[in-house]
């Protein structure tokens, strides 16, 4: 009977182990790139969700200049088109699979806008590495910007009354209170977020983007051995996202410090 | 005693939760005079503290008018020096309204002196140094100097509200509004904070007091509400309401609590 692993497998995939290195490279680099544009679009998209852009503004109020206080116009009144964007945008992005938005990303987008294919690096094929990076940091972007807005509103309300109460601005309030609060709040979960897209990137294989899991079916393409670079795939993995975990923890801990007396 | 300065009249003052299922307020009139210590008293639920926080829109009112220095501060716009219909600028009269609160809010990321200069530097335009020797000088009135550069977790619950009366004093204010302010406090820490609020009130601060400490309203007050479900039912001089209450609801509270 067959042995789970041979390990003389392992001996037989050792030519291919540029594949992985190449992979491995791929991995981090759609992974950091994810993060970046990730980061930026949930940014934007947070600061729709919690603007103040009203314009039916005015339908709200009577002849007196005071707020109604029922009826269609004073809903209309506080209707605010870009949180309504932006709310759409992230509730469409987080109940559909990421591997079907890679799809139409690639497919549908990129199968009208044409990209050049060059090879970045030499090995990595922009015109799939591309496609792959707008689809991951569509989908990431929707995930941090909740993390963005929920860590602001976990700062207790009573900072802003406080705040308010001195005379401040709501843009001061933003700055000098609730976000230095919210950072400590925010930066684990977004670390954390950035672990979830190492391993979510290994989805961008299916539309041909040279990561770990093309190396994986690259070998096994050539080689008809399966399991032992799965192995080999799942090691770079752990590699790659338990000392990052790691460090994040580290960062945790020593923020809190600051609570405690 | 002479005739006082009106500095803030409230009218019909109403505050409806729930298209009016629930009145929070329900039309409280009143003047506030300059000078005035006005302790504002009752069983909870009954409005005080939406009273209290609409005088500076922390809660928007549902109707009524709140003029303070002449301008009605419930209106979206108001009229400006030339006449012309201009937004109405909340943060400028906030500036004018100092209020302390029941869990003190203050800012947990910056020293006990950052706290308090952060407004004056940011809203007033107070050159640093200039924010920082007042700020100094009003810790050192409420025997807080030696902590100005603690953060407020370092601070008992005591200091912590000594400290957020002075980070409004900071600001100048015309009127300080204290929101139930010894009510989060330990016992032994109430005395302290009463004794910092019955100072400001003998420099002749204009003060509105909501509170469950009844030794304050009748020593420190000069004038007393009594309100409930939303309405002011008796309002007087301490001697009046604690002596000599007419509304069955005042006297069955003051049953109560005394």
């Amino acid at each position: 009977m067959d042995h789970f692993i041979q390990l003389e497998n392992f001996s037989k995939i050792a030519p291919y182990a540029q594949l992985f290195w190449q992979g491995l490279l791929v991995t981090v680099l759609l992974s950091l790139f994810t993060v970046v544009i990730g980061f930026v679009l949930a940014l934007i998209l947070a600061l729709m969700r919690m603007s103040n852009v009203r314009p039916f503004r005015a339908l709200g109020l009577d002849k007196d200049g005071h707020q109604k206080e029922e009826g269609f116009l004073l809903a209309l009144s506080k209707f605010n088109p870009l949180s309504f964007l932006a709310t759409a945008y992230v509730e469409i992005l987080r109940s559909t699979p990421v591997l079907v938005q890679v799809m139409i990303i690639y497919f549908g987008v990129f199968g009208i806008i044409q990209l050049p294919s060059f090879q970045l690096f030499g090995f990595i094929k922009f015109n799939r590495f591309f496609p792959g990076v707008v689809a991951l940091g569509m989908n990431s972007g929707a995930y941090l910007c909740e993390i963005i807005r929920s860590g602001l509103q976990s700062v207790d309300g009573g900072q802003t009354e406080a705040a308010r109460s001195l005379g401040l601005t709501q843009k001061q309030n933003l700055r000098f209170i609730i976000l230095p609060q919210a950072v400590k709040n925010i930066l684990p979960a977004i670390a954390n977020e950035f672990v979830v897209i190492i391993k979510e990137s290994a989805i961008t294989y299916t539309i041909g983007v040279q990561d770990i899991m093309s190396a994986v079916n690259a070998v096994k393409g050539a080689t008809f051995i399966i399991i032992e670079p799965l192995l080999v795939a799942t090691a770079i993995y752990f590699c790659l996202c338990f000392p990052t975990s790691k460090v994040i923890a580290y960062f945790e801990r020593r923020m809190s410090r600051g609570d405690k007396r | 005693m002479a005739t006082r300065d009106s500095l803030i009249q409230v009218t019909d003052l109403k505050k409806y939760y729930n298209k009016g299922a629930i009145k929070a307020l329900d039309g409280v009139t009143v003047d506030i005079n300059k000078g005035d210590v006005m302790v504002v008293i009752g069983p909870s639920g009954s409005g005080k503290s939406t009273f209290l926080r609409s005088l500076n829109l922390l809660e928007e009112p549902t109707g009524g008018s709140i003029v303070f220095d002449g301008v009605d501060i419930t209106k979206k716009k108001v009229k400006n020096a030339e006449g012309k219909m201009v937004k109405l600028d909340i943060d400028q009269h906030r500036q004018k309204m100092g209020m302390v609160f029941q869990h003190f809010n203050l800012f947990p990321h910056m020293t006990i002196l950052d706290n308090m200069t952060l407004a004056p530097i940011q809203v007033k335009h107070v050159d640093k140094a200039a924010a920082e020797e007042k700020a100094l000088a009003l810790l050192d009135r409420v025997g807080l100097k030696d902590r100005a550069g603690a953060y407020p977790i370092q601070l008992s619950g005591g200091q912590k509200q000594r400290v957020a009366i002075v980070r409004a004093l900071a600001m100048e204010p015309e009127v300080m509004l204290f929101d139930e302010p010894t009510s989060a406090l330990d016992p032994e820490m109430v005395g302290e904070v009463l004794d910092v609020m019955k100072g400001l009130a003998q420099e002749g601060m204009t003060m509105v007091v909501v509170t469950h400490e009844m030794g304050f309203a009748r020593e420190v007050g000069n004038r007393v509400l009594f309100m409930a479900d939303g309405k002011l039912l008796e309002q007087g001089s301490p001697e009046d309401i604690f002596g000599n209450p007419q509304h069955p609801r005042l006297q069955d509270f003051l049953s109560k609590v005394l």
